[in-house]
């Protein structure tokens, strides 16, 4: 798996090289979209939902046939309040479908959840308590503290710094002190504060498949980068180490989680078919606002989507 | 979600500032070591990056990427066009050679260097000039490149009001206006967010419900005419009963500047990116006279990643 994952990647690689990216339109025909086009649809998502933003990423991995500040979009601090994992567990207790494979291909992951409306929704009724959520204090080596530190002129109720030059030792013995002079006094209890992961959800232009491709990027409760792995507790259990694989960013340090586009174009055309044949000329603009909508499917937690609000063009309501 | 737990009394509490690097700024950082640093210790000048609460339930971290560090030479210059989910603040970072070092260089006199440069900018009047200023921040590093450990302590220094500021009320700002004032609040904040990255600001509702928001800059020119005057921050926290960190020290130059008692400021907030007067908030607070404003407090958060 890993193997034939590496030699795909360099045969991408290789077609990429000689291939020039797409310029010609074929999105009603095979659900691909053109630099142009894939520029043009997310303009309009930043434009609709101004979460997004295009970004420029690092410099040396930057390409030329996009421009140099659209090189990929990006939605920061989404939250993810459940793992989707727990989710699926819930439907199976309560003797609910979770996936409707279709029998005949692999397309299957299209049917899953098409309308997010209605995850949305049994989500929203089950708001998260607080035992839902995991406080993260399973990884030892990360430490996060929050300490307090007066300094003045009045040096006499002011903590000794001495005792503080070494962080451990502010964990260890003071937390207390220094809480009952500042942290009760000028910063509300922390309790009070909801603690969950979040997920900065960036869409980059795949050259081989002529798709938009989507990458997860996790930070746990105290906002500290989270492990690819365990990221794929936070996929649908169906698409996780399948559909969704671990790889370099294209434009970020790092290894991060992304949906593989492989099957992104029929996704897409399929979409476009429905659209069509209830008589919907479907925009080249809204691709992304489509595409977002089968994604969620994939990563049925992390609440990026906001644009369900929007007319798609469909009249089937 | 979160309670009505405004006790003790009614001081004013600030929900603190959350901090979030990413990889990229690490990767760039052990680049910039082995290729331009090397053992130079200098202080670095770094950007940070926030955006108003936007995402339900959740806060907004202070952010460091890879794009937070100067270019390094030869690179081509980064394109930076203004981005609204990405405003700008500025920082320090002080990288250490060895563990020994970073754990001397948590200071007390570093805590107050850094303060105090806040402390001049308010004095000076910078900071109406550059307000971003106000949420500066510093970083103390220790990048162990062999284990690829980083070591880091993040703080955001703050004035510390000498007594606390206490709060008189704090409701959702949709509460807080005639419908014709919060439509045209809400286009001019949408209006601002679009046309400048300015996190701190005033608002000002003229008799006739017209809302005006202007740079701090214009403090007083926004006098007089029986207008009501709101001072406006771009507010990360999600807490429907605090206001969040970068208050603390924008209420430090109102009161050192303008000499106020009594201040009504919003904590402006988002949804789905566009501005929310269910989510902002509109509260009033009372700064008792005198104060001495020149005991730092400072947040730090200690990590390895």
């Amino acid at each position: 798996m890993v193997l034939s994952q590496k030699l795909h990647e360099a045969f991408k690689g290789t077609v990429e090289r000689f291939t020039g990216p797409r310029t010609v339109s074929a999105f009603k025909e095979k659900g691909v979209l053109s630099v142009n086009e894939f520029i043009l649809s997310g303009d309009n998502l930043v434009s609709k939902c101004p979460t997004w933003s295009w970004e420029s990423g690092e410099p040396s991995k930057r390409k030329s046939y996009l421009p140099p500040g659209k090189q990929y979009l990006i939605t920061r601090n989404v939250p993810c309040l459940r793992r989707a994992a727990s989710i699926e567990e819930e439907y199976e207790a309560a003797g609910g479908e979770v996936l409707l494979e279709d029998d005949d291909d692999d397309d299957g992951w299209l049917a899953t959840q098409w309308n997010p409306k209605e995850t949305k929704s049994s989500d929203e009724e089950n708001l998260p308590s607080m035992e839902n959520l995991e406080i993260s204090k399973k990884n030892k080596t990360i430490q996060s503290i929050s300490s307090y530190f007066g300094a003045g002129e009045e040096e006499d109720d002011i903590p000794d710094m001495e005792e503080y030059e070494d962080p451990d030792n502010i964990i260890e013995t003071d937390p207390a002190t220094l809480q009952s002079t500042y942290l009760v006094a000028q910063e509300p209890d922390d309790d009070n504060i909801l603690r969950t992961r979040t997920y900065d959800v960036s869409i980059t232009y795949d050259q081989y498949f002529q798709t938009p491709r989507v990458w997860l990027t996790g930070y746990d409760e105290s906002r500290m980068l989270l492990q690819p792995e365990l990221v794929l507790e936070d996929v649908s259990q169906d698409h996780a180490r399948k559909t969704v694989t671990i790889e370099d960013h294209p434009h970020l340090s790092g290894k991060h989680a992304s949906v593989h586009p492989c099957r992104h174009a029929a996704v897409m055309k399929k979409i476009i078919d429905v659209l069509m044949s209830r008589g919907v000329e479907p925009e080249v603009d809204k691709y992304l606002f489509l595409f977002l909508k089968f994604v969620a499917s994939v990563i049925p937690t992390i609440e990026y989507d906001y644009t369900m609000d929007f007319d798609l063009g469909s009249s089937s309501h | 979600m979160a309670a009505e737990s405004s006790s003790p009394s009614a001081i004013l509490q600030f929900e603190a500032f959350q901090s979030s690097i990413d990889e990229g700024f690490w990767t760039r950082l052990s680049s910039l070591k082995l290729d331009t640093l090397g053992i130079d210790q200098s202080p670095i000048p770094i950007t940070g990056f926030y955006a108003p609460y936007s995402h339900p339930g959740v806060s907004i971290p202070l952010k460091l990427l890879g794009e937070s560090l100067p270019p390094e030479a030869g690179e081509e210059t980064p394109v930076s066009p203004r981005d609204r989910n990405k405003c700008l603040v500025p920082g320090t970072l002080y990288n250490t050679n060895t563990y020994e070092n970073y754990k001397a260089t948590i200071t007390k006199g570093l805590l107050q260097v850094e303060a105090n440069k806040i402390w001049e900018d308010i004095n000076s009047g910078k900071a109406e000039d550059d307000c971003r200023v106000l949420s500066r921040f510093f970083l103390i590093t220790f990048a162990d490149l062999k284990n690829w450990k980083f070591h880091y302590v993040f703080a955001f220094p703050a004035l510390k009001l000498d007594p606390p500021a206490t709060l008189i009320s704090l409701r959702p700002a949709a509460k807080c206006f005639t419908l014709q004032e919060a439509e045209s609040l809400e286009a001019a904040c949408n209006q601002w967010r679009k046309s400048a990255d300015v996190p701190f600001f005033i608002v000002s509702i003229a008799s006739d419900s017209n809302v005006a928001i202007r740079p701090l800059r214009d403090f007083a020119v926004c006098q007089g005419d029986g207008q009501k005057l709101l001072f406006g921050f771009y507010d990360p926290c999600c807490l429907d009963d605090h206001p969040g960190w970068p208050l603390r020290n924008f209420l430090a130059l109102i009161c050192a500047r303008w000499n106020m008692e009594k201040v009504r400021f919003l904590c402006y907030r988002e949804k789905h990116g566009f501005a929310d007067l269910e989510l902002s908030l509109v509260g009033e607070a009372l700064i008792s006279a005198p104060q001495d404003l020149t005991k730092i407090m400072c947040r730090l958060a200690e990590s390895a990643a």
